[in-house]
């Protein structure tokens, strides 16, 4: 928490507080900003509690719970299938989220000083994150296949040897990736587009004076204005990144004798989550899944931190 | 005349790539035209079809015999609508208190709002039920609906957009004219964060649109589901599933979602005739 | 186009008003279980025939409103949040084979079917079937749906160019050992280039597990996953591996569709419900086909039950309802209508099950499943066999596909069950 308090002081002068008429002063802020926390209160203190309270049992879903103590944390520590599948997470997550970043910061830039066609662009760029997961599963799915697939084909004409793209641990993990690679772009090139739409021309206007190329500009003025939404993209990338699961699932779902959670051969691509819902829903574990789970928030809180402290350092 | 020229090759330049963009992002999308076009059996036999068939028709029928299509379609514009609303008022107030005003206390709560939103949203599925069970909201869109009314992707969001959108002289410009909290909320900062609030909108609404996991659990009357849980029950096991029909359903659904995105869309780059200037 | 504020503000408070308010007062009326004449039955797309169904509606329509509805997604999760949330409970529930285990030792969530004179329905099911459906304490909690026999698809015409027995008969009597199986793979691989007998060798393992009696965690809750029966499916498996008799690709992705296509996977063990996979999955090949029994003896993979909860008000009523979905005629429709292949032994006679399949080359496929279906044999399910499976099968997978040395692969798999069983409290 810290680590937040380290945001740069916004404005309003910060008077300074006498603590009896004080919290009467705010009370206004404290409003506005209440509803999220009464809706935490109200509708997901007890689910969270409630699992915290799982994690410490063993339960079928049904039965009668047992108390189990520290044991499935015990177990957690030592799972091997766990550590697994945080290696997974974090190598698809890396995979996918720095070429995503890149490609939806230059997209933006293109879109934002092109001048014909944006609607256009924009529904375009669009697409990929609102068409069907089933759809755009079967579709990665022929093009990354084996003998059939267009990528092999490609490589193939350039003279590299064909990939066994979803039957070898790499290949399974760059697929993914790509998959996710093409689904999140355009949806961050608009985030990053509103950011850049925050920055008052006139700077451009004088960078321009001061006889500034594009690059330069780019890195003077854009880069570093741009920065609180660069934040909130790679933190909110991390967050869900790291909770991803339902790429992987659909991915590499194939024969119905296999468990949907299992993430293809050698678990190469079963993430966090997905070792999650195998726990509890394949196995009917659902202590053991609540300590999993519990696990995953520790990564991501972690991992979370890492980045912030990242963007926030650079530069300030 | 260079001018002209390098005009034309700057504009090159930059239309290439986003057509290339462009493409890349349109072909699954295509392809899941393809597939609504045809029935199940051609779309997993071999050779892959390349071409729309002729079964959309067919596909459509079925779809509309098989669920009530335009019913829980009317639950989800009413469940997506109110909460994009509800998220739109309280995230943005939320979001701009935490981007201009300091308060005892701040850091704190802003870091448990960024706790609260790494927490795994799997892992509160189970006792939500069981909470919504005990205060009688299972089966009805209000299970939906309240649970999602403030969120804190939306206040991190807006938050950090705020930072730079709202100039600090504005606020106090305003304030040296008596202008109260509400009055700066309304009049000054809501202004100036439109494209931020319609991005926050689009994706609030295609969030909820799309929203799957918690519907399929909490909505128990099979005569009132949102969309996304009525074409979920096409879905069967064994090879059973008929993709074409689901297909179609996935198209069909996107159709309120690319109306939403082509409206809100504008206001994000609405300002663009500013930036031409630049350009 | 621009929104205005105030414009918005007005259209979302009157929204939002409006559900919440009909929200809420709906809300108070919810009702727990079912009400008076109404009565719900929960199952999944293809879990039942539409026609039964709906005749089932019409045929009690005089004292019920039988509601039957369709459960997407993850069927047992939802059942088992819904009984936790006791809200909203099913009268009527359909149980997938696969969750039996982890039903059965919650039977006391559902009313015991013995108590409502299933007894003497017994004698026109499939025996092992029925047991299946069967708690530790006696409980009947599952009334037979369908079964999955498993048999052999094979390709008529590339089998005879191999130099393969081809008629129906000659391959169950000729390749009835998996040696002689292995055999027929080599020359199969010899005769048609690039052909190889089976997709994956999980398929291998898999089946030889399920021709038994045993699985992998006992009654008494202990492992028995090291013992020979699982070691024979696993050196039976790396067998299959090391005489290249299995292709490296993936079920269900359209390379294998292709090599099918172009008969050089022209065999598989496979469920009777596979043949639908087939013909969609490759209907060029209408006609090639044949089924003929796996070697050594039937297993099974798949089918379901039918189950009446404790929240049921009327559970006479509802067994009536059951009981007549599920009888032989019924269960011939299901096969029509979905692929169900009947666990009543009378259905098989029946007309709608003795029409010749032209996808089959006019062989009519129940004079294989059905005898099929009566020789598999009961096995205990535990409620661990997942999790302590789920290791060998992994290690398996990776022996036939990442080509892992099966030695490290098999004490892998054992040490990391060691550590499984212990976490789950099973003997080892």
């Amino acid at each position: 928490m810290a680590v937040i308090e380290q945001t740069p002081p916004a404005v309003a002068q910060p008077s300074p507080v006498r603590p009896k008429k004080g919290l009467r002063k705010y009370w206004h802020l404290y409003a506005a900003i209440s509803p999220f926390y009464l809706i935490f209160l109200g509708f997901g203190l007890f689910p969270v509690g409630f699992s915290l309270y799982l994690s410490f049992h063993r339960w079928d879903g049904l039965g009668s719970m047992e108390w189990a103590g520290l044991s499935q944390y015990q177990y957690l520590l030592s799972d091997s299938d766990f550590w697994n599948s945080i290696g997974n997470t974090i190598i698809i997550w890396a995979l996918a989220t720095f070429p995503m970043i890149f490609l939806a910061m230059v997209t933006a830039v293109m879109l934002n000083s092109a001048v014909r066609f944006k609607g256009l662009y924009r529904v375009a760029y669009f697409l990929p994150n609102v068409t069907s997961v089933v759809a755009i599963a079967i579709v990665f799915g022929s093009i990354f296949s084996t003998n059939a697939g267009m990528v092999n084909a490609v490589l193939n004409a350039v003279g590299i040897d064909q990939v066994a793209w979803l039957n070898t641990p790499w290949g399974i993990k760059v697929t993914i990736a790509a998959l996710m690679t093409w689904q999140w772009t355009g949806y961050n090139a608009i985030i990053f587009l509103a950011g850049l739409q925050t920055i008052p021309s006139d700077l451009y206007e004088a960078a321009r004076m001061d006889g500034a190329g594009p690059i330069q500009t780019f890195f003077r003025i854009t880069l570093p204005l741009l920065r609180p939404t660069l934040l909130f993209v790679l933190v909110v990338s991390t967050v869900t990144g790291l909770q991803s699961f339902s790429e992987p699932q659909v991915l590499l779902q194939t024969s119905s004798n296999d468990s949907t959670f299992a993430g293809g051969p050698g678990h190469s691509g079963q993430t966090m989550v997905l070792y999650f819902f195998q726990q509890t829903f394949d196995n009917n574990d659902f202590g053991y899944g609540a300590a999993v789970a519990w696990g995953i928030f520790l990564v991501v809180v972690l991992f979370s931190i890492i980045n912030w402290r990242l963007v926030q350092r650079r530069g300030d | 005349m260079a001018s002209i020229k390098g005009s034309r090759r700057r504009g090159i330049a930059l239309h290439l790539p986003l057509i290339i963009g462009t493409l890349i992002s349109a072909f699954p999308f295509y392809w899941a035209v393809v597939m609504s076009t045809h029935s199940s059996t051609e779309i997993f036999s071999y050779p892959p079809k390349l071409l729309p068939g002729t079964h959309f028709l067919e596909n459509v029928r079925n779809l509309f015999d098989a669920i009530d299509f335009f019913g829980s379609m009317w639950n989800s514009l009413l469940v997506a609508t109110s909460v994009t609303f509800l998220v739109l008022l309280f995230d943005s107030l939320a979001a701009f208190v935490f981007a201009k005003f300091e308060f005892p206390g701040k850091g704190l709560l802003f870091g448990l709002l960024m706790v609260i939103f790494m927490v795994p949203a799997q892992l509160s599925v189970i006792p939500q039920f069981v909470l919504m069970a005990k205060i009688g909201w299972i089966g009805s869109m209000t299970a939906l609906i309240v649970p999602a009314a403030a969120n804190a992707f939306g206040i991190f969001w807006m938050r950090q957009y705020m930072k730079t959108a709202i100039h600090d002289e504005l606020l106090d410009a305003s304030k040296l004219d008596g202008a109260n909290f509400l009055r700066q909320y309304w009049h000054v900062a809501l202004p100036v964060v439109r494209p931020g609030l319609a991005f926050l909108g689009i994706f609030t609404f295609m969030g909820q649109w799309n929203d799957f996991a918690w519907p399929l659990i909490s909505l128990t009357n099979p005569n009132n589901v949102t969309l996304q849980v009525a074409l979920s029950q096409l879905n069967g096991t064994h090879g059973t599933t008929d993709y074409g029909i689901v297909m179609t359903g996935a198209l069909l659904a996107l159709i309120p979602l690319l109306i939403v995105f082509a409206v809100g869309a504008k206001q994000i780059i609405g300002d663009l005739a500013k930036g031409a200037v630049r350009g | 186009m621009r929104l205005s504020r105030r414009g918005l503000l007005r259209a979302g408070l009157a929204g939002t008003a409006a559900t919440t308010l009909g929200g809420l007062a709906s809300g108070c009326a919810v009702p727990t279980g079912s009400t008076g004449r109404n009565m719900v039955l929960w199952y999944w797309s293809g879990g039942l025939s539409d026609t039964v169904v709906k005749n089932a509606k019409a045929r009690y329509d005089s004292s019920v409103d039988l509601e039957a509805i369709q459960i997407g997604g993850q069927y047992r999760s939802k059942l088992i949040t819904t009984i936790t949330g006791r809200a909203h409970i099913p009268d009527i529930a359909g149980l997938k084979g696969e969750d039996m285990a982890a039903y059965l030792p919650n039977a006391d969530q559902f009313i015991d079917l013995r108590t409502l004179g299933a007894e003497k329905y017994k004698s026109q099911y499939l025996s092992w079937k029925w047991d299946q459906g069967i708690a530790d304490d006696g409980t009947m909690v599952g009334f037979p749906i369908d079964c999955g026999p498993v048999a052999h698809y094979y390709q008529y015409e590339v089998f005879r160019k191999a130099g393969l027995p081809y008629e129906p008969d000659d391959v169950t009597n000729e390749l009835n050992t998996w040696e002689k199986f292995f055999d027929a793979g080599v020359q199969l691989g010899k005769r048609v280039p690039e052909a190889k007998l089976l997709t994956d060798i999980t398929s291998v393992f898999g089946n030889v597990v399920e021709q038994g009696a045993k699985r992998y965690v006992d009654k008494d809750r202990h492992f028995i996953g090291d013992q020979e029966h699982v070691r024979r499916a696993w050196a039976l498996a790396v067998e299959a591996k090391q005489r290249k008799i299995v292709s490296d690709l993936v079920s269900g992705t359209p390379d294998q569709l292709s090599a099918i296509q172009d008969g050089k996977l022209p065999s598989q063990l496979n469920a009777s419900w596979a043949s639908f996979d087939i013909k969609n999955g490759v209907p060029k090949t209408k006609g090639k086909w044949r089924v003929a029994q796996m070697p050594v003896r039937p297993s099974n993979s798949g089918g379901s039950f039918l189950s009446i909860t404790k929240a049921c008000r009327e559970p006479e009523q509802a067994f009536e309802i059951i009981a007549w979905m599920l009888n032989a005629t019924n269960q011939a429709q299901g096969y029509i209508d979905a692929g169900l292949f009947p666990s009543t032994p009378a259905s098989y006679g029946l007309k709608q099950m003795q029409e010749p399949d032209p996808f089959f080359g006019g062989q009519v496929t129940t004079d294989i499943f059905g005898p099929a279906a009566q020789k598999i044999v009961v096995a205990y399910n535990s409620p661990y066999d997942i999790a302590l499976s789920q290791p060998i099968k992994d290690e398996i997978k990776n022996v036939g596909v990442l080509g892992k040395d099966p030695k490290k692969a098999w004490s892998d798999a054992m040490s990391k069950c060691r550590r499984i069983a212990k976490h789950l409290g099973v003997s080892y």
